[in-house]
């Protein structure tokens, strides 16, 4: 069966604990929002199988533990990342404080070949909640972005199921095309480690 | 039986009576033995449902969108002149009502549809949450009760009449789309039709008014509603549709009492075991009337069952497919099963995910085995056991001991451990490691309150030399104490008398806190309710309600902070607090609990993660030393981090195991009987489980991590426990061989202490622990590749993947610390030597922190 070669997009996602990243990735995954989620520990994923344009691609979205903390052991799956989300909540300025660090650490560890380049999403989450309580007006967000170099910006609710879907599918797209761009010059950096290796084996023997 | 999803197109069917879809362009060339013809007699679309499509092929390029329909034929249209109502088993409907038999369940492609696609869009988008009022009428869709008849388009349209039962699958996690088998009397079965919802109009309506008319979109069942659950509304409204008690994936139409009796009660794999069993001694079954004996159905439905869980998944392969059939973990029934030439071509056709197929072999033998367990082992047993995996016969050799197993695994009761004490004194009357080994092996009672007492004493609140009346006295002091420290922080916070800095680094960590109580063991009764109104209206939580619990959980945490200043709240606190509270339902006692708790877990919530690096290194060693040929895979897998057992390690397996278990499991680890790090032979246990399934099935450090997180709530904690001991036996006995064999130079500690703060790549494995084979037995399978492991040339490609990996991080300039001088040890010939990581294993004193330690690892504060 001669298919066209499937596409896999690692997408990470990022931002401070209780900010509503697992509750984003299972309301566009699963299509569900539950007020018990558990605290992420470690790190999981999902993935989801999405067209983009006419393309069938597979997303996978890496959820991980918010907590400072525990994000020295990043490095093992940040690695080859096609797309970052940074999520915050509208109503928490701590955390919109601290998407600078998270992508700053984003890109040390993942360490992508054009770092100027990388796709970036950001998210403001829990926009649901009352008026009185928002934090980050939506300007100040968008002014943040623009100094990014123009990231996308999106305000959710996981828990209403809004623009989720919508900012999901930039996301895919954004992966997407960083997925085509790399692959084009993805033979160079391969070939060396293997020529490293064979002749490593052959100093051993 | 002819295959369903076969491409090839059959020879020139029978022509239906009643088919006439245009056929609107060439592109429908494989739909071209649909016949044109126009009899201009319609059938009635009672129900149409949009977006539904078969998976001919693994490409999802290759799906067929389609609808899924309930039609009414007029009694008439029943005439025998259809061929494939001729060929049908009349026994089986005769007893059908009328209702029944003028019904068809049909799917039919979009392609083929032709002028009727708006009368189906029409239907499908008209309220079917009560009977249709307008009759709509469409062309007779061809009838078929076997896939035979399909004419090699997948449409089909069968009498409901036909239908034995349909094994739904609802839509789950992120996985697979929800989904629909129809299982007809004959025995046949339809190609699974996939219900892709997010496409479908009239589905996400349906959820819409759902959300609106109760603010809950999920339907009965709890789950989210989607399409499959529609069609089971529609056929309930003219036939009996019972679900199985036994299979809750499987519904029956109209069943018998004897189709009921047959899917009652006992669990399906048990049942399918001992079908197959009879079927294999040849007794003859009991044909039942009307058609298939139960042997035969109950087969059928396994087997669809199962072939439905290969369509479910996305990156599945034929090889992975074979590979499972050979798994000499497989009972050798389901091998066979796995050898039906329908089941192979499906394999062919899905494109899938291993790790689910992987999984559900496991459950196979995961079941045989249990069942193995109860019984008396023989010789045969031993041998075949000395194929397998690690740690396998150590079990026999454990269970063999003077005590039976039963009466070692008992639990301790409240009147047992009374009996312990003196009755005047309360001094315990035998010694603490008694204690322990019967807690060991036998935890302690769930029901009758033992834990309250026993647990003070594993924690060492209280010490095993004490008398009540010191209990007493220290449990009072104790209280007093609490009071103080959660008195200090209430203090400064009603009074406002701390500094900006203060109160703001106090505000964060009560916003952490709260944020994770409220996510904690919510679904245990105890800590479940929302009825009290939150104390504070600012909180992000005032408007969800709280209960006493959480808020105790939330002082506690807090007084834990102020009690433990250098650490600070860290995820995963929330978690080891949670039961040592629902165990002692008081504030005081179950804060100092924690705090000694927290005493050996602190190392783990450092901010430089130096105790988990520890952990996981030490996990490294382990498994390069017992089961070097899983090491080599992981290797490759790039898994040698052991980052998949983060949250395990971290917090004990409380995500994994149900909330029984997990108290179970920690009394046990508390005891420090054999080790004070037995917590890490339980991962060892895990995941040589699993490890065949690892070896054969995982290809990517992505796949490994999901493996391993969907373990959870499948392990079984009694053979887990059993296993961990006799794997750490072995890793005893090895130790011994290897310090006795004069080669070896004494442990080596030249290279550093076990905690140290290095950059991640640390985790990169140095081969410090070998010399597997020497005390591996012959038995083991492994033998070669442990080999390879210690040294030669196995491990010389291992190294110069890892050094490889290095050089990449340091070119790009990222990584700092560490590396470097681990890449520089990795370069020099092994030593074959117990990594003082491991040696560490050995001891059964509990490794604390002095607070100045903590500070040193970077603490809490701030953080
Ligand atoms: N009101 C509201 N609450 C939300 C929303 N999304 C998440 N929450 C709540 O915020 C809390 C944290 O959500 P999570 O999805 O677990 O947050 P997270 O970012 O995954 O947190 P970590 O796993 O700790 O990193 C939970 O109590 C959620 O119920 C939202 O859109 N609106
Ligand atoms: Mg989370």
């Amino acid at each position: 069966m001669a298919t066209r070669k499937k596409v896999l997009l690692k997408v990470i996602i990022l931002g401070d604990s209780g900010v509503g990243k697992t509750s984003l990735m299972n309301q566009y995954v699963n299509k569900k929002f539950s007020a018990s989620y558990k605290a992420t520990i470690g790190a999981d994923f999902l993935t989801k199988e999405v067209l983009v344009d006419d393309r069938i691609v597979t997303m996978q979205l890496w959820d991980t533990a918010g907590q400072e903390r525990f994000q020295s052991l990043g490095v093992a799956f940040y690695r080859g990342a096609d797309c970052c989300v940074l999520v915050y909540d509208v109503n928490n300025s701590k955390s919109f404080e601290t998407l600078d660090s998270w992508r700053d650490e984003f890109l040390i560890q993942a360490s992508p070949m054009d770092p100027e380049s990388f796709p970036f999403v950001v998210i403001g989450n829990k926009i649901d909640v009352e008026d009185s309580k928002r934090a980050i007006s939506n300007k100040r967000a968008q002014m943040f972005c623009q100094q990014k170099g123009g990231v996308p910006y999106f305000e959710t609710s996981a828990k209403e199921a809004i623009n989720v879907e919508q900012a999901f599918e930039v996301i895919a797209r954004q992966a997407l095309a960083q997925e085509e761009a790399g692959d084009f010059n993805s033979d160079f950096p391969e070939t060396i480690p293997i020529n490293l290796e064979s002749s490593n084996n052959g100093c051993a023997c | 039986m002819a295959n369903p999803l076969s491409p090839s197109i059959p020879p020139s069917p029978p022509s239906p009576s009643a088919s006439f879809y245009d056929m609107s362009d060439d592109e429908e060339g494989d739909y071209n033995t649909i016949m044109h013809t126009r009899t201009g007699k319609g059938v009635k679309l009672l129900y149409s449902k949009s977006k539904v499509y078969v998976h001919p092929t693994p490409s999802a390029k290759d799906n067929i969108p389609g609808f899924i329909a309930l039609i009414q034929q007029k009694s008439s249209s029943l005439a025998p002149t259809s061929p494939s109502t001729e060929a049908r088993p009349t026994s089986a409907s005769s007893s059908k009502s009328v209702a029944s038999t003028s019904l068809l369940l049909a799917w039919v492609p979009e392609s083929a549809l032709g002028d009727a696609y708006d009368t189906y869009v029409k239907v499908d988008l008209s309220d079917s949450s009560s009977p249709p009022r307008q009759s709509y009428l469409v062309p007779e869709p061809p009838t078929s009760t076997t896939t035979h008849s399909s004419l090699g388009t997948y449409a089909f349209a069968v009498p409901v009449s036909e239908i034995y039962s349909l094994l739904v699958r609802p839509p789950s996690l992120g996985w697979w789309f929800g989904s629909v088998v129809i299982n007809t009397r004959a025995g046949d079965s339809f190609p699974a039709l996939f219900f892709h919802d997010s496409e479908c109009e009239s589905t996400i309506l349906q959820r819409k008014k759902l959300a609106r008319e109760s603010f809950d979109p999920f339907s009965d069942g709890g789950g989210m509603f989607w399409g499959g659950d529609e069609v089971l509304r529609w056929l309930k409204r003219y036939v009996n549709i019972e679900r199985s008690g036994a299979e809750p994936s499987i519904y029956l139409v109209e069943p018998t009492a004897d189709d009921k009796l047959n899917f009652g009660g006992k669990p399906t794999t048990e049942k399918v075991r001992k079908s197959l069993e009879e079927e294999n001694k040849n007794t003859p079954s009991k044909k039942r009337d009307g058609g298939m004996d139960p042997i035969t159905k109950t087969l059928k439905e396994a087997r669809w069952n199962f072939l439905e869980k290969l369509s479910q998944v996305t990156t599945f392969t034929r090889r992975t497919a074979q590979a499972v059939a050979e798994n000499q973990n497989l009972p050798p029934q389901v091998r066979r099963l796995m050898h039906n030439p329908q089941v192979q071509t499906l394999q062919d056709e899905f494109d899938s995910a291993r790790i689910y197929l992987a999984r559900w072999a496991m459950g196979i033998a995961e079941q045989s085995e249990r069942e193995r367990m109860n019984r008396i082992w023989t010789a045969k047993d031993v041998l075949e056991m000395e194929d397998s995996a690690v740690g396998e016969f150590e079990i026999l050799e454990l269970e063999a001991g003077n005590l039976s197993l039963s009466e070692r695994r008992k639990p301790v009761t409240l009147t047992e451990w009374n009996g312990w004490f003196d009755e005047h004194t309360g001094r315990l009357q035998i010694t603490p490691d008694e204690v322990k080994e019967r807690i060991f092996h036998g935890g302690l009672d769930p029901e009758d309150g033992v834990r309250k007492e026993a647990w003070l004493f594993l924690l060492e609140v209280f010490n095993w030399d004490s008398s009540k009346d010191e209990r007493a006295a220290a449990l009072n002091s104790r209280r007093d104490e609490y009071i103080r420290l959660k008195g200090a922080w209430w203090e400064r916070q009603i009074e406002g008398n701390s500094t900006p800095e203060q109160a703001e680094y106090m505000r964060d960590q009560k916003s952490r806190i709260e944020k994770d109580v409220h996510r904690t063991d919510r679904t245990i009764a105890l800590f479940a309710g929302e009825d009290t109104p939150h104390p504070d209206p600012d909180s992000p939580f005032a408007d969800v309600g709280t209960n006493v619990h959480l808020e105790q959980m939330k002082d506690m945490l807090l007084t834990y902070n102020e009690y433990n200043k250098d650490l600070g709240y860290v995820q995963g606190m929330s978690d080891l607090l949670a039961p040592i509270y629902a165990v002692m339902q008081d504030d005081a006692v179950a804060f100092w609990g924690f705090e000694k708790f927290m005493e050996r877990m602190e190392r783990n919530f450092l901010r430089d993660q130096s105790g988990m690096r520890l952990q996981l290194l030490t996990l490294d060693h382990l498994v390069q030393l017992l089961d070097p040929a899983l090491y080599l895979h992981l290797q490759k897998l790039d898994s040698t981090n052991f980052f998949f057992f983060f949250r395990m390690l971290l917090v004990w397996y409380k995500r994994e195991f149900e909330w029984n278990n997990v108290l179970h499991l920690w009394e046990v680890l508390w005891t420090d009987y054999l080790s004070s790090n037995f917590h890490l032979f339980v991962a060892l246990a895990i995941l040589e489980r699993h490890r065949d399934v690892i070896m054969e099935h995982l290809r990517g450090f992505d796949e490994v991590l999901k493996y391993v997180n969907e373990l959870s709530n499948t392990i079984d904690l009694q053979t887990t426990l059993i296993r961990a001991e006799a794997l750490f036996r072995r890793f005893q006995r090895t130790v011994e061989a290897i310090d006795k064999k004069g080669n070896f130079p004494a442990p080596n500690l030249r290279q550093r202490k076990p905690i140290s703060a290095t950059s991640s790549s640390d985790s990169v494995p140095k081969a410090s622990a070998s010399g597997a084979d020497t005390g591996a037995g012959p038995a083991s399978s492994s033998g070669s590749a442990s080999g390879g492991a210690a040294s030669g040339s196995g491990s010389g490609s291992g190294t110069a993947a890892q050094t490889k990996q290095q050089q990449q991080q340091q070119n790009k300039g990222k990584q700092t610390q560490g590396g470097q001088g681990q890449g520089a040890a990795d370069a020099k010939p092994k030593e074959k030597v117990i990594s003082p990581e491991l040696r560490q294993l050995l001891s059964r004193k509990v490794e604390k922190l002095d607070k100045k330690e903590v500070r040193a690892h970077g603490g809490g504060v701030g953080t």
